[in-house]
């Protein structure tokens, strides 16, 4: 078992207790590229059908199902187009795509190789924050060991068929997570989203069809094509089938990655796998998707199973599984003001709502600080909050709109205090 | 702060460098953020005339190249220390005292965002979450992190760096 993929407990992390797997040898050894050699042998409408069947739904935040969105591509195989893998992983509290390429670079880059032959693209990138150089560094070593191999490049494995594959550093730009301002900055330019439609599918990067997927949802394609989408339907739900990836951190005595099947509560989640509360504090909230999502209250929290559907039925989103865990001693004013100052530093700038807003936002807190902050200021930010929801090119407007709403709604009293007491230093 | 007689050209290993990026993208533009990636590391941080030897390079306009610059948080348009160390200043490295550590570093290195150490060794660039919330509250020292940081701890590690 020490050096051979545990397929059967985990779709993503199956090789991560092999030591040294970066290593293509060690990778196949394992079992590592099997699954893309045998692909080459099959239909690549087949490919994007079991993918389809599986129910994989986008793990970079939006939850879109992967397979309905490789159908709106294309199926013209001589068409010039791209495939994208979104690792710019920017979202507050996920550290998942991290965390898996810097152990497993390879199983990234076989499911791109399949997913390639299934959406007929000549040339990858993976797209990786500025932040993440050394592992940035990781993948480039693991592309040149599956150039070596004859994966990438001209007429792989003599199928007649081409894949040129590059990583491209970001450099700082929360908003390069969002699929259209990624490509903007994969142009050479400002990271600035662009209006949808038409989609990047149809119309991306330089003007062609581009296909852009999360580390995760890709990563996860070897899987799915090994065992089959009814094997990957074995976890999770009907709606939420497979298993996830969540990043947890904050008043838990084992912060870290895991995976398990979508559905699994979150009360599991914090008392089994993350070794329980910090100092055996009592729990206050729980940020479940990132900080663009509205906090569950421990009450919610406690009760809540993380898929997309529950998570949702509780007034938030399931997001990227970045879970954020307070307990009792934090404030949760202090929270959404770290949270706002975040936004606004990040909007791109594009549309007034979003610009402004994030600022006025942001400005109350600030306000705070001099002492000129009142009661009211409560019902300000709500009404801020409101009136940016739905009206921006992007999702970031809404990104700091829904946690301002949300803290308002669970914790109204305690932000009341916390907005008109001043530490002035 | 920079003159224009300064002069700035890529090393010929950076050079080959550059010739090996172009070939990874279907059009010139597209390599723009590698290349000044190359071209501060080779520099420290990205000058005018630095600017203009790229925009010469690659036939995209210096105004264009300004915006790309300014927009994104890991180019530097002002001179940067030897070192740059980027504090985590988000929800969960906040928590655990991240800011508090990024005040308490500035003030020992006595100074504020990005400007040089009065010895030129670091500088100092407060930051959204860094993805690595685990080891939070955590730094990036140039290009590595450092993670479950005091205050103490941080300024022992950077008063190691040359």
């Amino acid at each position: 078992m020490k050096d051979v993929a545990n397929f059967k407990d985990y779709a993503l992390l199956s090789y991560h207790h092999i030591q040294g797997v970066h290593n293509i040898d060690i990778f196949e050894r394992a079992g590592g590229y099997e699954t893309m050699k045998a692909c080459f042998d099959k239909d690549p409408e087949a490919i994007k059908e079991e993918v389809k069947l599986s129910g994989l739904r986008g793990r970079g935040g939006a939850g879109f199902a992967t397979g309905v969105k490789w159908g709106f591509f294309t199926k013209d195989r001589n068409a010039k187009k791209y495939l994208l893998c979104n690792a710019d992983e920017s979202e507050p509290g996920t550290f998942k795509d991290r965390y898996l390429v810097e152990k497993n670079p390879h199983i990234l880059i076989e499911g791109m190789i399949i997913s390639a032959w299934a959406l007929g693209t000549q040339r990858g990138y993976i797209y990786i924050r500025g932040e993440f150089y050394q592992q940035a560094v990781m993948l480039e070593n693991a592309i040149k060991e599956a150039y070596a191999k004859g994966y990438l490049g001209k007429n792989i494995l003599g199928k007649g068929f081409d894949f040129e594959l590059a990583v491209h550093r970001g450099a700082g730009a929360y908003i390069c997570g969002e699929e259209t301002a990624l490509i903007s900055s994969l142009e050479g330019k400002k990271g600035q989203p662009k209006l949808k439609p038409p989609f990047p599918a149809i119309k991306g990067y330089r003007g062609l069809p581009t296909m852009v997927n999360n580390v995760e949802s890709l990563a996860a394609v070897p899987w799915i094509m090994k065992f089959g989408a009814a094997a990957y339907k074995q976890w999770g739900t009907e709606k939420s089938p497979g298993t996830k990836l969540f990043s947890i951190s904050g008043d838990v005595n084992k912060p870290g990655v895991i995976e398990v099947p979508l559905s699994t509560t979150l009360k599991d989640i914090i008392e089994i796998h993350c070794g329980g509360m910090r100092n055996g504090n009592k729990l206050k909230g729980v940020i479940p998707g990132g900080s663009s999502s509205p906090i569950l209250n421990a009450e919610e929290a406690y009760a809540v199973k993380m898929d997309y559907e529950d998570v949702a039925s509780k007034g938030s989103m399931l997001g990227s599984g970045a879970i954020i865990v307070l307990d009792e001693t934090r404030n949760m004013g202090e929270v959404l003001k770290w949270t706002l100052e975040f936004y606004h530093h990040e909007s791109c700038g594009q549309c007034t709502p979003c610009r402004e807003g994030t600022g006025w936002l942001d400005g109350v807190f600030k306000r705070r600080d001099t002492g000129k902050a009142s009661k009211s200021d409560v019902a300000l930010l709500d009404k801020i909050a409101a009136s940016m929801r739905g009206q921006t090119i992007c999702a970031l407007a809404d990104a700091a709109a829904m946690p301002t709403q949300g803290i308002i709604k669970s914790f109204r009293d305690e932000l009341e205090q916390y907005v008109t007491t001043t530490t002035k230093k | 702060m920079s003159s224009t007689t300064e002069k700035f050209e890529f090393t010929a290993a950076n050079m080959e460098k550059y010739k090996e990026l172009l070939t990874r993208y279907d059009d010139v533009e597209s390599a723009l953020l590698p290349v000044l990636h190359l071209a501060q590391e080779q520099n420290g941080w990205l000058p005018p005339h630095v600017v203009n030897y790229i925009s010469n390079l690659m036939n995209i306009p210096t105004i264009k190249i300004k915006e790309v610059i300014s927009f994104y948080d890991m180019f530097y348009d002002v001179p940067v220390a030897r070192n740059v160390v980027q504090v985590c200043t988000n929800i969960s490295c906040s928590m655990f005292g991240g800011r508090e550590i990024y005040q308490g570093l500035l003030k020992h290195f006595d100074t504020d965002y990005l400007t040089p150490s009065r010895d030129g060794r670091v500088s100092l660039q407060k930051m959204e979450c860094l993805g690595a919330c685990e080891i939070a509250p955590c730094m990036r020292v140039n290009n590595d992190f450092v993670g479950n940081i005091t205050l103490a701890s941080a300024i022992a590690k950077l008063e190691e760096l040359p």
